[in-house]
């Protein structure tokens, strides 16, 4: 007799009575057939929505060889200038966000130890204000700036370029560097310090080599937020051509395959980019072997330390936070209004692309949630092994490849080049978001499972709870806190992305397009207002972030 | 009512690469108390986990009252399971918590409310019923687990270490509780631990596991008495070894002995003929098996009695006072050290550096074939 197919029960006695219904639905669905019905819409969701469109672009390169090389090298008319101009935006795009991330690395490290390590009136705030240009759309954030630096003079190009790259490259940086402090006990600090180590000694050769995952994960974050960056980049590129600039150029045109080459050469460096980073650092460490005990000494010095400090502050406040929202100064009196309600009636354009934007948002974060949950049990809880690990990796590619190649792989994959199932607009813009963002609704999940304590799980099961009664009842409260600071990322992510919408949006405006678009069409006083309102829900969704974090944390 | 019974259970982890537990067999009388009693590593736990349906047998069966209970989910085992991080839903009040066990048998509301209640009178927490469970430290913790656990009428109770994060202080106290709350409730218990002072205070029966598989298994008294090995007379108590060879086989079953490099020459048993001339030998002794005299001490009764005790010189190295005991800190000759105790009264007046007597009755002396490696067997892996 199989005892597996069939469930008896030890110890029953007569004052059983039937079991509630909720718990009978979770005993039914808690046959292991019904979870690996579940895994397998999760993998096939999973390979299908997110990896798919990515493996797609490259077939579709090798496909399309004769006509790129007709088009791109050897046109009748150009010859290969399409080419070169291709290298040259390409060049660009890897010479700005290298820069920026080097100012960002530059300018982290004392903020992320002031943030972390000091204690301040009005460090919360700074925090917080530190964060919010990650809720922000870019192109506000491009917006305000072109106001801002326009005072002194700075005129659109690659400097105005890179100094919004910064301000929100900068937040992912900060953030990853904060978390890994915090993690890090600052007894090891002491200990080094009690051991006749100088804070900077310190520092390198105690702290530094134990923030080295945090570090390149928010330096590689930073890396292909700035490579694939659309909405500011086109408010403040003036002449300068980027690689997105390009692809939404080529888009627009219907250049199918130069644009399919730009992306697939943005995302196989993306890619390489990741995987070699990931592998070297790995294997290699920091310098941390030799010291120079009186050198180190001086450097450490209070005054020194001091400067540091002010300084980093007075850049971050001077050079990121004040340009980055100088744009809410910018409200004049009834010129918005009349602006708004003027002919065209740009109000209704506003109300339906925040509507939009939300409704996109909101979407985006039901369907993340409800394959999140599902492939963050599978990476956590099987053992498959090399699968695993695999699953685990791939997790990382939509985060790692810029937004405005990634827009264009999926536009190619479901649209009508491809499979034909959608259309440009409304479902397309949310497929995209819902790639884009997945990772960041999957790792905070996996993050808490991996924290949360399997013998509570245990416990349960041994009380008499089915697997589905043990996760609704028990690892479900247990989790709540990264399901809602993955679901704040998501929403934030989908309401401030510009490049990979651009890409797919057909008829469709969200905020941060439409924002793009009043600022090339000159009305500046309505995209004002509208960059208020998205810094608004911007402002609220960090805060949001903090409460729960704040929660989670006891 | 529930016996529990193990038939050459294996279980191997990670591919083949890790035996955890292997080939056991044991059986658990109904109302026994046993514990498993082991080094960290030994399997003890995983046996525990299998038990419970937490893990899979690679090999074996479990059965319940002669019936093998393959394939039965840990919800559907009625077992009741304390955890040594106790695992109280946080999130749930204490009274969630006690009940979760009977709502999850679908008993009517009435049943539950008269269980639950006499559950947490029994661990006199009925009081904090609607508090949230941080409001504990870890003995309450503890306590609201065993509430849990025995709620659901569970007649076979599981505990994984279930007194290994309390104080040391608080566990002595806490360990005698659970053994009558367990009595009085006429439970068959099964406790694993690391703890053998634990187990020697309040088990039925103990079953040492070293690496996977039993090494003995008997009450208390047994175990300590009758070691069945050098790695269960070290575990249990707090024994001295000596290294020795046998030199002469006596008459009536007895045989003289001489320590390692010229040490004392000694007279033990020789358990029905057990051990050969030439063999090597392990001498095992308690710390409190040891009687230690001054050198001029006069054996002033009739050699009758004293002819089972073996006397030898050592030195005195140094003396502790401990409160209940004095330590002796002891060396022979040939250098090897063992120590000695007496309770805290114990009057001596012995000096530091200089030679005693030391006195071992012949049956205190337990002896083995000495093993290839002694460190291996002495270390508590």
């Amino acid at each position: 007799m199989n005892f597996k197919s069939k469930r008896v029960r030890l110890g029953k006695t007569s004052n059983e009575v039937l079991l509630s219904p909720s718990l009978r639905i979770d005993r039914f669905f808690s046959k292991p057939v019904y979870r690996k019905i579940l895994d397998a819409i999760t993998l096939i969701f999973f390979i299908l929505v997110i990896i798919g469109p990515i493996v797609n672009i490259f077939s579709t390169i090798i496909l399309n060889i004769p006509s790129i090389n007709q088009i791109v090298f050897n046109d009748p008319l150009l010859g290969n200038l399409k080419w070169l101009r291709i290298l040259g935006a390409l060049q660009t795009s890897f010479f700005i966000a290298t820069v920026a991330v080097i100012f960002d690395l530059i300018l982290a490290f004392p903020i992320a130890i002031i943030l972390t390590r000091y204690n301040f009136r009005g460090k919360a705030i700074i925090d917080a204000l530190v964060d919010l240009p990650m809720a922000v759309p870019t192109s506000t954030l491009g917006f305000s700036l072109l106001l801002f630096w326009g005072i002194f003079g700075i005129t659109p190009g690659l400097n105005l370029i890179i100094l919004g790259h910064v301000v929100f490259t900068l937040p992912y940086i900060v953030r990853n560097m904060k978390i890994v402090l915090e993690k890090i006990d600052v007894l090891y600090e002491d200990a080094a310090r009690t051991l006749g180590a100088p804070g900077i000694t310190v520092f390198r050769t105690v702290t530094l080599p134990m923030m080295k995952e945090g570090i390149i994960a928010g330096a590689i974050l930073a890396f292909t937020r700035s490579l694939g960056e659309t909405g500011a980049t086109i408010i403040l590129a003036g002449l300068v051509e980027t690689a997105p600039i390009l692809i939404v150029g080529f888009r627009r045109q219907l250049e199918l395959p130069s644009a399919s080459l730009v992306a697939g050469i943005l995302i196989l460096v993306s890619l390489i980019l990741l995987f070699s980073i990931k592998v070297i650092t790995r294997k290699v460490g920091f310098p941390m072997k030799r010291v120079a005990p009186k050198v180190e000494k001086k450097l450490s010095h209070k005054y020194l330390r001091n400067l540091r400090d002010i300084l980093s502050m007075v850049i971050l406040i001077g050079f990121i936070l004040i340009p980055a929202f100088y744009v809410i100064t910018q409200l004049t009196g009834g010129d918005f209004i009349g602006e708004l309600t003027g002919e065209d009636h740009k109000w209704a354009f506003l109300y339906t692309s925040i509507v939009y934007s939300i409704q996109i948002g909101a979407l985006t974060v039901l369907i993340t949630l409800i394959f999140g949950i599902p492939l963050a049990f599978i990476i956590t809880k099987r053992n498959w092994g090399r699968v695993i690990t695999l699953l685990d990796t791939l997790l990382d590619i939509p985060v790692a490849i810029p937004s405005a190649a990634l827009g264009f792989a999926i536009f190619l994959f479901w649209g009508p080049a491809g499979l034909g199932l959608l259309q440009p607009g409304f479902s397309m813009i949310l497929f995209v978001h819902v790639c884009f963002s997945f990772p960041y609704m999957v790792r905070p999940i996996i993050g808490v499972l991996e924290r949360s304590n399997k013998g509570v799980e245990e416990a349960a099961r041994t009380l008499g709870a089915s697997d589905l009664t043990v996760f609704r009842r028990i690892t479900l409260p247990n989790i709540k806190q990264g399901i809602i600071a993955g679901a704040i990322m998501v929403f934030t992510r989908s309401l401030g992305e510009t490049g990979a919408t651009i890409v797919v949006m057909g008829g469709i405006r969200t905020v941060p397009v439409l924002i793009v678009d009043w600022v090339e069409a000159l009305a500046w006083q309505s995209a004002v207002f509208a960059s208020i309102i998205v810094i608004i829900i911007g402002a609220l969704l960090i805060f949001a972030l903090r409460t729960v974090k704040i929660k989670g944390g006891n | 009512m529930p016996e529990i019974e193990l038939v050459g259970v294996t279980k191997i982890f990670d591919e083949g690469k890790v035996l955890a537990v292997d080939n056991i067999s044991l059986k658990i009388e109904d109302g026994d108390y046993v514990f498993l009693l082991g080094p960290s590593g030994c399997g003890k736990t995983t046996t525990l986990r299998m038990i419970a349906g937490l893990e899979t047998p690679t090999k074996g069966k479990v059965l319940i009252d002669g019936k093998d209970i393959e394939g039965i989910l840990p919800e559907d085992r009625d077992m009741g399971f304390i955890f040594q991080h106790f695992e109280i839903f946080m999130h749930l009040t204490v009274w969630e918590n006690v009940t979760f066990g009977l709502e999850m048998r679908g008993y009517t509301k009435d049943y539950i409310v008269q269980k639950a209640e006499e559950a947490l009178n029994l661990v006199d927490l009925l009081e904090y019923a609607d508090e949230f469970p941080s409001i504990f430290g870890n003995p309450g913790l503890q306590k609201l687990g065993i509430a849990r656990a025995i709620a659901t009428g569970a007649k076979i109770l599981i505990m994984d270490e279930p007194l290994g994060s309390l104080d040391p202080k608080v566990s002595k106290v806490f360990r005698h509780e659970l053994r009558n709350l367990i009595k009085n409730l006429g439970l068959t218990a099964i406790h694993v631990t690391h703890n053998q002072e634990e187990a020697m205070a309040i088990a039925d029966k103990i079953i040492v596991m070293r690496a996977g598989r039993i090494l003995q298994m008997g009450t208390p008294y047994d175990l300590y008495e009758n070691p069945n090995s050098i790695f269960v007379a070290n575990f249990l108590g707090e024994t001295n070894f000596l290294q020795g060879f046998v030199i002469k086989l006596l008459d009536n079953e007895k045989m003289k002995l001489w320590t390692r490099l010229g040490g004392p020459q000694l007279i033990s048993n020789n358990f029905g003929n057990k051990f050969e001339l030439d063999n090597n030998i392990i001498i095992a002794f308690r710390f409190e098996d040891a009687y230690i005299f001054p050198l001029n001490y006069e054996f002033d009764v009739s050699p009758h009695d004293w002819a089972n005790i073996q006397i030898f010189k050592a030195i005195l190295e140094e003396s502790r006072f401990i409160g209940a005991t004095k330590r002796f800190y002891l060396r022979l000759d040939n250098g090897d050290k063992f120590i000695a105790i007496k309770p805290g009264t114990f009057e001596e007046n012995f000096v530091p550096k200089e030679e005693v007597l030391v006195g071992i009755h012949i049956d205190d002396m337990h002896l083995f074939l000495a093993p290839k490696n002694l460190f291996h067997e002495l270390s508590l892996m």
